[in-house]
């Protein structure tokens, strides 16, 4: 085979779908292990002191054990249910408003309440993450819910601005008139119509936010503002930023690759996913909040 | 009409137009911060106050105001720069915030220059190698680095240069000349270059393939101009403004975390060492001038930003 010909060749689309694949099973083995955790079959103990101080890896403690001699396996697996609340939590009640407020938009743009909810949507943009995070926590007086409660006001902007806009093109195509021309309700039109033709774009958006409320979580609790009364990845990072002063590796190993092996798989079916679903919308994608 | 007149409206009528952005950030920042935070008047009066001196001393604090009233007050005190006195150490919060600010910047400015640069640069690469291997090569590694967390990525190159290699210290902030300045701030460079190079390659190359496209860049192409006078003459400049709008959006994001994270991690005394301490101690005035302030800068440097990239474009119109 030339080379001019071998360029030619489909050969990006199969290898993505190998890569596809890969991440696939990776996260559905996450949500696995999650489930268990949920079921209570594995990884109860996580709190209980099972072992001694900095114990090395062993066929009883599978990574070893942290500095008060918890198992850092079970941490590690317990820590994934966590996040796979607080990612799924925050990612469906972002998309949920996001949605709503960006089809209300969209479908009365220019209106007062467009005005009204870009406004909303544009002073929130303004005040920077993790200030805006930790002022909810200020407020609510370090509740528990409260980093989830500020992620869902701060993650819900981005969908509003792509289902508004989204919105916007679908109103050009005829039907949304046609329906209201025959008498549909706004309320029909968004719930019938709108909403309907934009599941695409909100599972699209549910993943982005899925992998940035992860990856906030673990800022916010290392830095003491976010899990509270049970175990994260952050908090174990936290841990471990203690830990490696001393020499001790396994709960910065441990923590930190369960986190990047997640949030690549998951960023990687969300770049396949915008690829396959809306290759048009590229641009518009989330950059995502460090 | 003269030029000069017309140009003023134009900037006048756009500064204008930020005031409700202004009016939103300061709103939400007094509500979570001071309306919504403790009452100062228990911390004034100390343990188990009657209902009679809660009452004098919430009318003397002004407590007792309704909510607009307090909420111009507010607006008053930001302006002033009146921020109070911390409850810590009671040091006046401005004088904290002139002392803590000049070492947040220059813990972060260079990793915000350098991770801005390079990421340009591998972005120029891969877009001009579009689909090859190198492409591939530079979308797969910003995607690995866009997972990597921030904590990451500071605990692991404090284990490396600090605790395995010895290079740098990755303890306090002993700055007394350029030597000793190099000497601290490398750990914090590298972090923050590590952390924003991957979104930052990721996004320049996404908007710099797109102006590849145009027209004008294959006839240059196609006339045989060097690949760097293309990219740097035709393609950048074709998009110049959502690449400035993402590195003025990229500031609080990326500076706020960083400040914080390192701050706090490394005990540097910058302001997100001082912000952090403050959220952990829940000292109100820290936290009512750090959040009220840095939305109100940065909703300005929106809409300043937003300004300039329009009064650079030669498409603009005036009226």
């Amino acid at each position: 085979m030339t080379r001019g010909h071998a360029k030619q060749m489909p050969h990006r689309p199969w290898r993505m779908l190998r890569i596809d694949h890969i991440a696939m099973i990776v996260v559905i083995a996450y949500l696995a292990g999650a489930l268990g955790v949920w079921l209570g079959l594995w990884a109860i103990n996580w709190a209980e002191i099972t072992g001694a101080m900095w114990a090395a890896p062993s066929a009883e403690h599978w990574l070893g054990t942290n500095r008060l001699g918890q198992d850092i396996f079970s941490r590690a697996v317990a820590a994934t249910a966590t996040a796979f609340e607080i990612g799924v939590l925050v990612a469906v009640a972002s998309i949920l408003i996001g949605g709503l407020a960006g089809a209300v938009a969209g479908h009365f743009s220019g209106s007062p309440l467009d005005e009204l909810i870009l406004w909303l949507k544009g002073t929130i943009d303004a005040i920077p993450f993790y200030l805006l995070v930790i002022a909810i926590a200020f407020a609510l007086k370090g509740h528990t819910m409260a980093m989830h409660l500020a992620m869902i006001v701060a993650f819900w902007t981005t969908t509003a601005r792509v289902v508004r806009a989204e919105t916007i093109r679908i109103g050009q195509a005829g039907f949304i008139e046609a329906a209201h021309a025959g008498g549909s309700t706004p309320t029909r039109i968004i719930f019938r119509h709108l909403l309907p033709n934009l599941v695409h774009v909100l599972l699209i958006q549910a993943t982005l936010v899925f992998v940035a409320a992860i990856k906030a979580e673990v800022v916010l609790s290392f830095l003491g503002i976010g899990v509270q009364d049970s175990i994260s990845w952050g908090l174990m990072l936290a841990e471990a930023g203690q830990d490696i002063m001393a020499g001790q590796y396994m709960n910065f190993l441990a923590a930190s690759l369960f986190l990047f092996g997640l949030v690549l798989a998951v960023s990687l079916l969300a770049d396949r996913l915008q690829d396959r679903l809306d290759p048009r919308t590229r641009h518009l994608r989330s950059v995502g909040i460090e | 009409m003269t030029p000069g007149i017309e140009l003023l409206r134009f900037i006048t009528r756009k500064l204008a137009a930020s005031l409700p952005l202004i009016f939103g950030v300061t709103l939400i920042s007094f509500t979570l911060t001071v309306h919504l935070g403790p009452d100062p008047a228990y911390a004034m009066l100390g343990k188990n106050p009657t209902a009679a001196d809660l009452a004098a001393m919430q009318r003397e604090l002004g407590q007792d105001q309704p909510f607009w009233q307090r909420y111009a007050s507010y607006l008053r005190r930001l302006a002033t720069l009146d921020l109070g006195h911390t409850e810590s150490s009671g040091e006046k919060v401005r004088d904290l915030l002139a002392r803590t600010l000049p070492v947040s910047f220059l813990l972060l400015a260079p990793g915000f220059v350098l991770g801005t640069v390079l990421a340009l640069l591998l972005a120029m690469f891969a877009a001009w190698h579009r689909s090859g291997r190198l492409d591939r090569l530079i979308t797969g590694m910003s995607v690995i680095g866009m997972s990597l967390s921030f904590v990451i990525i500071i605990i692991a190159l404090q284990a490396i240069f600090g605790v395995w290699l010895g290079w740098f210290p990755v303890r306090g902030w002993e700055v007394h000349g350029p030597a000793s300045y190099l000497n601290h701030v490398t750990i914090p460079t590298l972090a923050f270059v590590l952390a924003s190079i991957g979104y930052n390659t990721r996004f320049f190359r996404a908007m710099l393939v797109n102006a590849m496209t145009a027209d004008h860049v294959r006839t240059a192409r196609a006339y045989g101009a060097s690949p760097i006078h293309i990219m740097c003459r035709h393609v950048l400049r074709g998009c110049l403004l959502p690449i400035i709008t993402r590195i003025v959006y990229s500031v609080p994001a990326l500076a706020i975390s960083g400040s914080l994270l390192m701050e706090s991690h490394f005990s540097i005394p910058g302001i997100g060492r001082v912000t952090y301490q403050a959220i952990l101690s829940g000292d109100q005035p820290v936290l009512m001038a750090v959040v009220g302030l840095s939305a109100v800068v940065f909703a300005v440097a929106v809409t300043v930003a937003d300004l300039l990239c329009r009064l650079a474009d030669p498409r603009i119109r005036l009226a």
